[in-house]
């Protein structure tokens, strides 16, 4: 283990940590940028240079900036949350769940690093042009398929955003 | 360089924490950011798979995830703006109106 990748994820478990337990969406929100940002340095790390600048623009740009729009449009001034599950056994067999589904996945995931061999990168392994031709040669049909998708939330969340539904 | 462990391990302790937000909080966005957290540490698993394994395929997977994730944030924003428009309100014990 480096020292890269111990900041990094130290800086994406602590940020995922205040993610959950912020009390107001806001701060919330920030915290999940700071996850984003620090995956995307992961992502630099592992030879994915275009998924990390994806990370940014897509993930902190796009999408973290429409939840930040909508929850400035949903905030009502009167309106006191709670922060977690007034049920108290919810609360407990959520934790529980969590706990034990990353227990789960860190046991059974254990072996895995000896099944894997570490391969010799080929030389420009996660250069944009390589993944863009894996887009049109190998990928084809799922990349029309996003695209159809795309559209279909496109016309979805017009629909949704009209007045009388 | 990290081994692919330390990524697993990594991208499980999301996963859980996005699980955890998921199950035990209350106001929908929050629910939202949390499905976002897990969809995020599963791209971070399929990114080190893929510099372990030399195969490009896992971040053609991961652009794949993107294009899904930003359908879902934008679907389910709309349906939670029609919904806080009936019941006035983010917080998910209120949308009972479908509730047996």
């Amino acid at each position: 283990m480096d020292l890269y990748f111990i900041v990094f994820a130290i800086m994406a478990v602590g940020a995922g940590l205040f993610t959950i337990t912020a009390k107001d969406a806001l701060p919330s929100a920030l915290g999940l940028l700071t996850v984003f940002i620090a995956l995307s340095a992961l992502y630099l790390h592992l030879h994915a240079p275009l998924i990390a600048i994806f990370q940014v623009s897509i993930y902190a740009g796009a999408i973290l900036v429409l939840v930040v729009f909508v929850i400035m449009l949903l905030i009502t001034p009167d309106e006191e949350l709670e922060t977690s599950q007034k049920n108290m056994s919810y609360r407990i067999l959520g934790a529980f769940l969590g706990a034990y589904l990353i227990a789960l996945l860190a046991i059974g995931t254990k072996g895995v690093k000896d099944l894997i061999h570490q391969q010799t990168l080929p030389d420009g392994f996660g250069h944009p042009g390589m993944i863009g031709s894996l887009f049109f040669k190998e990928y084809l049909l799922h990349f029309e398929v996003a695209s159809v998708l795309l559209l279909v939330a496109l016309v979805a969340a017009i629909y949704l955003a009209k007045k009388n539904i | 360089m990290a081994g692919v462990n330390e990524y697993i391990v990594l991208s499980c302790i999301l996963f859980g924490l996005g699980t955890i937000g998921f199950l035990t909080r209350r106001n929908a966005l929050i629910l939202f950011m949390s499905v976002e957290l897990m969809l995020n540490s599963i791209n971070l698993m399929l990114v080190s798979f893929s510099a372990t394994r030399a195969d490009m395929g896992g971040q053609v997977m991961v652009l794949f995830i993107f294009a899904v994730a930003a359908a879902e944030v934008a679907v389910g924003l709309a349906i939670l703006i029609c919904l806080f428009k009936h019941v006035r309100s983010v917080d998910i014990n209120k949308f009972n109106v479908l509730k047996w």
